[in-house]
């Protein structure tokens, strides 16, 4: 059951903007589709929703083949478009009707989420009077405005406020918690850590970095040290051959390359008579993983 | 196919909601309204029944006064006869008193017509059939003067009869200045409608709307859609203006410059049906292709240089069926309503004409009908993939390279 992509390639001009790709996304939630820009992540989107045929391999749907007309995903491409002279109302319904949907179904789907993401007042006005914002909001409506079983965000919270990204990120919980599964594609590494168990990292075309996303972070070792003290330690850092990343007000955050130097270092500031107030080994974040194997 | 009529109902309604398109057909019509009632309004202006004023003047008493007969000859100018000096004639010309004046001269039985003008640019002709008739007066005056009998007057003064005939058997009907009229109004009706399916799409484009219209439905349902749509419109559109047109005329022109221009027994039903499918299918043919170069470009710039080509090809067809029309029977008209860029220009105006066969329609049909379809295949498949190319215009090496990718 689920999404299964098998071998899958594609090339253009001769160049293989899609190499060999395979993933499988078995049960509800969120699977994070990562890497640089120009790295094959809207290729293998088109391909997964059947708007561009794939070269080679496999992408099946709960067992089946994927094409265009079978399938019942919902899309929020990374690039924002909406009807600017067109009453929201009417391409709402319009995008209902054809993935669909009767207009009476469709009036009510609309309602519904125009309440939750509190966009009714603007289902009346053309699209071009609404904020940045609220047009996004609506461009979402309009790729899970058919209840689809799959829904792919590109860039989802892109260009959001903080009140805006948080009516988004429950809806997108409350989905996953209706058994929708979601591939999320986006650079804000903290989002995809938010809500991602599985990622995917393509580069050029190719895989790089697959699978859960905790198990990959503890494959990695501690490499960073969070340590927060009454005065300035920068010596005692030089002394340990320790590198400073960041420091403000006397919190520092320290590069360590073995998890045995960060406690010396925590040993020699308490033996110093150095107040320590916080003392944490970091993993790796997803951003330091992504920078690491992008940037190879 | 429901998908394919809710495009079309959309585009419908985004075409008819746009103000631009309500006003310019409104001004449009009010326009047909008005130039029909232009001869009118010169009337008003002028006066009923008054033609120009024209004064001639036989000082030398050539006609000896018998220049009054003249005025019994029915022109449709206003004829004075009088004596005034050419000073006195100008300054009758310059109080709008008349509009012209001829004066007749003899010197040493030199014979002169002067014709005066208050301004050689604003002469809209000479009125030739007076001078004309000034001639025969004189011939006659002078003719009577031998004597001569009934007879022998006839004799030498025969009304000839003039009829024009032609050697072609194939007889042509109707007024091809009309008919040159409608084929412009026919060709910018065609090619206004497939130019706004272009447009329509690479607007879909700019504004980044194609890729989530393009994953709710297919390529094929958008273009057919759109295409269907705008036609639609386009042709509720035409036959608002050419109703307008046919009402107006009825309403406000006399009805024998009418028939002078028209011969109304020409306009049938039957042709109505020609023109109506002469007008899809072409419309069809060419909004296919311009929906084909609007999914090349991603910026409203580049569609004018992307059009081109079509654009050209359209102008080709439509030159190809006006000049025929100035000689109706020619081989190159028979050619110009069996050519696909052409036909749907140039046939509906053969069948006004009397000169195309019912062989002649099916296989024009059919051809454009066979033409429609490659283009629609070749088209349809270039979009689907144009469609999501965003940056540069596509080349033609670019578009051959999609159409002959099987994996597209």
């Amino acid at each position: 059951m689920g999404l299964k992509l098998r071998n899958v390639s594609k090339t253009f001009a001769g160049k293989k903007a899609v190499d060999n790709i395979s993933l499988e996304i078995n049960t509800p939630g969120v699977y994070g589709l990562l890497g640089s820009n120009g790295a094959g992540k809207s290729t293998t989107i088109r391909m997964i929703l059947g708007i561009l045929k794939k070269d080679e391999g496999e992408i099946s749907w709960n067992g089946k083949q994927v094409n265009r007309k079978s399938v019942n995903f919902g899309y929020l491409p990374e690039e924002r478009g909406i009807y600017p002279k067109t009453k929201v109302f009417d391409q709402l319904m319009y995008f209902a009707e054809l993935k669909g949907m009767n207009k009476n179904d469709a009036k009510e789907s609309i309602e519904k989420w125009a309440k939750k993401l509190k966009v009714e007042e603007y289902l009346n006005m053309t699209a071009e009077k609404l904020s940045k914002g609220n047009q996004q909001k609506i461009q979402f409506m309009t790729a899970i405005i058919h209840n689809p079983e799959l829904i792919i965000l590109d860039e989802p919270f892109s260009g959001l406020d903080p009140v805006n990204s948080e009516i988004l990120k429950n809806i997108i919980i409350e989905l996953v918690e209706s058994g929708k599964y979601v591939i999320m594609s986006s650079h804000q590494m903290v989002t995809i850590e938010e809500f991602c168990s599985n990622i995917l990292i393509l580069k050029e075309g190719k895989t790089i970095l697959q699978g859960n996303l905790k198990e990959i972070k503890d494959s990695y070792p501690a490499n960073r040290v969070e340590i927060h003290v009454n005065q300035n330690i920068d010596n005692y850092i030089k002394e340990y051959g320790l590198e400073n990343i960041n420091e403000k007000n006397n919190e520092y955050i320290i590069k360590i390359t073995e998890e045995g130097t960060a406690h010396k270092l925590l040993n020699k500031l308490i033996l110093d008579g150095v107040k320590v107030s916080k003392f944490e080994i970091m993993k790796p974040t997803l951003n330091d993983i992504f920078i690491e194997k992008v940037g190879e | 196919m429901k998908e394919t009529i809710t495009v079309m109902k959309f585009t419908i309604s985004e075409m008819i909601k746009r103000k631009s398109f309500v006003i310019s057909t409104l001004i449009i019509l009010v326009l047909i309204v008005l130039g029909f009632n232009v001869p009118n309004m010169v009337k008003n202006i002028k006066g009923e029944d008054s033609g120009d004023k024209i004064l001639i003047v036989d000082n030398q008493n050539i006609f000896e006064g018998k220049l009054e007969n003249l005025k019994d000859m029915g022109f449709e100018y206003d004829i004075e006869i009088g004596q005034e000096n050419y000073e006195q004639i100008k300054q009758k010309i310059e109080e709008n008193q008349i509009d012209s004046a001829i004066i007749i001269e003899s010197n040493n039985n030199n014979y002169k017509i002067r014709y005066i003008v208050e301004s050689k640019t604003m002469m809209d002709g000479v009125p030739e059939d007076i001078v004309n008739s000034i001639n025969t007066l004189y011939s006659n005056i002078q003719i009577g003067k031998l004597g001569l009998t009934e007879a022998e007057l006839q004799s030498i003064t025969p009304n000839f009869e003039f009829s024009l005939e032609q050697t072609d058997e194939e007889e042509v009907k109707g007024n091809v200045l009309v008919m040159m009229i409608m084929s412009i109004v026919f060709f910018y009706a065609i090619y206004f409608c497939a130019y706004q399916v272009s447009s329509s799409i690479t607007t879909e484009k700019t504004s980044r709307i194609m890729e989530t219209l393009v994953t709710s439905t297919s390529p094929k349902t958008i273009i057919w859609g759109k295409t269907l749509g705008i036609g639609l419109v386009g042709l509720v559109q035409m036959i608002l203006i050419i109703g307008t047109a046919l009402f107006s005329a009825k309403m406000f022109l006399d009805e024998q410059l009418i028939n002078s221009v028209l011969d109304m027994s020409n306009i049938t039903i039957s042709l109505g049906i020609i023109t109506i499918i002469y007008f899809v299918l072409g419309y069809l043919a060419y909004s296919l292709l311009y929906a084909l170069t609007g999914s090349t470009v991603s910026k409203p710039e580049d569609i004018n240089s992307a059009n081109a080509p079509i654009a050209i090809l359209s102008v080709v067809g439509f030159y190809l069926s006006y000049f025929t029309m100035i000689n109706p029977t020619s081989q190159l008209n028979v050619y110009a309503s069996l050519l696909p860029i052409s036909s749907p220009f140039c046939m509906p105006f053969r069948v006004m004409m009397g000169l195309a066969s019912t062989k002649d329609i099916i296989m024009s049909i059919l051809i454009l009908i066979i033409t429609i379809l490659i283009i629609a295949k070749i088209a349809i498949k270039i979009y689907s993939s144009a469609i999501l190319n965003y940056g540069t215009k596509l080349s033609f090496k670019n578009l051959f390279g999609i159409f002959k990718d099987k994996k597209n």
